[in-house]
């Protein structure tokens, strides 16, 4: 409704003097929108700017200086901006055992991997969940409801039983394996899968398609917005996990970079230096979800219209 | 070659304790077009859908082509479905919706592609080939599903309410098309939809049905001409057919029916059915078609004695008739009579039974105890 609102002003275009034609914007604008539509708007967008100060200050804090970090009370935006603490990033990871660039490309064999199982697990499951007829279907389907009911801590035993159990103590499935099985993941699919036509997938048949066709050339393409969102969130959790580092693998080569950006600063922590490598490293961290989130973001929005709530 | 032949089918679905589907026995011919109509759930779709294969029998067979078709997979029956919201491949485009089925068969690309270009033109969608199906509308959407389904070259077509999410002239521009395209291909369709119109217009054979059970199979006209129970006369025909309750009698040998306000003379071809039947006589139920019911001014003399005084209650102008609806007592009659009639509302008026075109179901069975006398 705002988008409108401001389309139409916008293709008026009289000349008027700049006082007078934000008057009668604002008259006009009057016209579409409630008093009610304005405050809220204008309620929304203070929240919303309120939200973006924890991305801001993080910028701002990589590219300060020591005495600005130090400063108290803390400020948001940085006066001298300089590339300090990343060279000091660098340096400090350089001296170090394992390169920094081993955790990073640990990192993104775990990402890969793990986004590439879920979402095969969760669209599969989904699907047969949703468009299969099968013995015992509403149990197992409660039962994936009840697991999303656990705390992650209540099954770190368990799971570190399991990993070592089948052998894979210090390989990168030990980061894989626990997120495998995404009760959310599958949730999602499964509502999602539900609301493709039935009728669709019998037309499929007839024409003389298969499971997999099915499957693979009319399903996927209709749910890849409820596939965006599912790596969204698999991407997170997977990019900032520990558990996988610190409890399923000792070697430190196969570590990852959330449990490197962990170490440093817990390390450091009491040191003066350490809050400038921490500060650049928080930064490092947030940009690949950054790009994530922007990448996916659209179709994540209708997935939020497609599943029920609207 | 695309006979189909129900042998006693049921299907009751997982948890209903009664059956769905109960007793369907039919045999359809090569080349007929076959329409399943009755109400909102008595089973149509049902039927439907295990000839395609999409729902199991639970009991009974189906043979499609002298095979025993009941554990065969829908892709490998060889028949083609329509659905009613069309179900066409979002992702795809106009072409690649119609043409998936014969890839899905590797048939050879260039007969795809003169197939495809041919079921085009004939559903005149030529020029909608390379569009996606959410740049089209419901009507362009149909004949695209339509041209999916005919491209197959399949042993049957099964459509469920193909028309239903049309609007009206649209319904009936795309009922005329599919008549066309049976008419050229003298391909077995089966056909199914809740409008009478449809199926009274479409079908070779029109199958009623009702709680999943066949009322009545019979080709258009005689449906309409010789219902076999209540419902069927109710049923098919609008509007619907008048029906009075009341009681046969003898009186001199000569049949009467009567009501608490009429005397009707039953004429004699009626007669011996009356006796052989054995229904109660007491409770029968007089079924009466609107156009079978004149206003007494137009009547000939031999209709006599079958005339009831009635008062006209409302109008419904059509066009090219008028029917009335009049009260005689508490009972409403309807009567078709001339467009341009000077009969206003609120007027009495001499109404004349037809008699000899009546129908007369036993009350508590339904069944018909008659074909009316004139063709007896
Ligand atoms: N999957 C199902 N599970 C249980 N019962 C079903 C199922 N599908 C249909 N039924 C029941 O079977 C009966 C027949 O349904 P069907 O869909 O064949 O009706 P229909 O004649 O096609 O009706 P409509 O004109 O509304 O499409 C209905 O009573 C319905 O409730
Ligand atoms: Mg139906």
């Amino acid at each position: 409704m705002g988008n409108t609102a401001t389309e139409r002003i916008n293709t008026s275009t009289e000349p008027l003097p700049n006082s007078k034609r934000m008057a009668s914007r604002l008259w006009r604008w009057r016209k579409h929108a409630s008093w009610f539509q304005v405050t809220l708007i204008v309620f929304l967008t203070a929240i919303g700017l309120f939200m973006l100060l924890p991305i801001i200050f993080l910028f701002n804090n990589a590219f300060k200086p020591l005495n600005e970090l130090f400063l108290f009370p803390p400020t948001i935006w940085v006066k001298e901006p300089t590339m300090r603490n990343f060279e000091r990033l660098f340096l400090h990871s350089a001296a170090g055992v394992v390169p920094f660039t081993r955790y990073l490309f640990n990192s993104v064999i775990v990402v890969a991997l793990t986004l590439f199982s879920v979402i095969m697990a969760s669209t599969m499951a989904g699907y047969v969940l949703a468009k299969h007829r099968f013995h015992f279907k509403t149990l197992i389907m409660s039962l994936i409801m009840l697991s999303l009911m656990f705390a992650p801590e209540t099954v770190s035993i368990p799971r570190y039983i399991m990993v070592s159990g089948l052998g894979m103590t210090n390989t990168y499935f030990a980061h894989v394996l626990p997120f495998i099985a995404s009760p959310v993941a599958v949730f999602l699919m499964k509502q999602f899968i539900d609301q493709v036509p039935d009728a669709l997938i019998e037309a499929a048949k007839l024409d003389g398609a298969g499971d997999m066709y099915i499957f693979t050339r009319i399903i996927i393409p209709l749910i890849a917005p409820a596939v965006a969102t599912i790596s969204i969130i698999t991407f997170q959790a997977v990019y900032l996990d520990m558990e996988g580092s610190t409890l399923y693998t000792q070697k430190e080569t196969m570590k990852t970079l959330a449990y490197y950006v962990s170490s440093l600063t817990a390390n450091l922590q009491n040191s003066v230096a350490g809050q400038s490598i921490a500060a650049a490293c928080a930064l490092l961290m947030f940009i690949p979800n950054l790009i994530m989130f922007l990448l996916f973001q659209r179709k994540m929005i209708q997935t939020m219209l497609h599943s029920g709530v609207k | 070659m695309g006979n189909v032949k129900f042998h006693h089918v049921y299907k009751y679905y997982k948890g209903e304790p009664i059956p769905s589907v109960n007793d369907f026995h039919l045999d359809v011919a090569d080349g007929e077009f076959l329409v399943l109509v009755g109400p909102s759930g008595c089973g149509k779709s049902t039927t439907l859908r295990m000839l395609a294969g999409l729902e199991d029998v639970s009991q009974g067979d189906i043979y499609i082509d002298g095979k025993f078709t009941n554990f065969v997979s829908p892709k490998d029956r060889d028949i083609a479905m329509v659905f009613q919201n069309y179900a066409l491949y979002p992702n795809l485009s106009v072409h690649e919706n119609m043409a998936l089925g014969l890839q899905l068969r590797k048939v050879a690309k260039h007969d795809v592609e003169l197939r495809v270009n041919r079921a085009a033109k004939m559903l005149e969608i030529s020029h909608l080939l390379s569009k996606k199906p959410n740049q089209l509308s419901g009507g362009q959407k149909q004949r695209v599903a339509l041209g999916r389904a005919l491209v197959r070259e399949p042993k049957a077509f099964l459509m469920d309410e193909p028309l239903s999410n049309l609007d009206a002239k649209l319904r009936t521009q795309t009922r005329t098309e599919i008549i066309k395209m049976h008419g050229q291909l003298q391909t077995t369709f089966v056909y199914v939809t809740h409008d009478q119109t449809e199926a009274m217009t479409m079908g070779t054979r029109i199958v009623v049905m009702k709680d999943g059970r066949i009322q009545q199979v019979a080709p258009p006209q005689q449906l309409y001409d010789e219902p076999r129970n209540l419902f069927v006369a109710g049923f098919i025909g609008t509007p619907q057919m008048n029906f009075l309750q009341g009681a046969v009698v003898r009186q001199d040998g000569v049949y009467y029916f009567e009501t608490k306000r009429l005397k009707l003379r039953i004429p004699e071809t009626y007669s011996v059915r009356f006796e052989a039947s054995g229904a109660n006589l007491r409770q029968i139920v007089l079924g009466l078609r609107p156009e079978h019911v004149a206003c007494g001014n137009d009547a000939p003399e031999a209709w006599a004695d079958w005339q009831a005084a009635a008062i006209v209650d409302m109008k419904e102008p059509m066009g090219s008739d008028t029917f009335l609806y009049t009260k005689v007592g508490e009972e409403t009659l309807i009567a078709r009579t001339d467009a341009h009639t000077p009969i206003r509302v609120g007027d009495s008026i001499l109404l004349a039974l037809q008699m000899n075109k009546a129908h007369f179901f036993d009350l508590e069975s339904g069944v018909s105890l008659s074909i009316p006398g004139d063709r007896a």
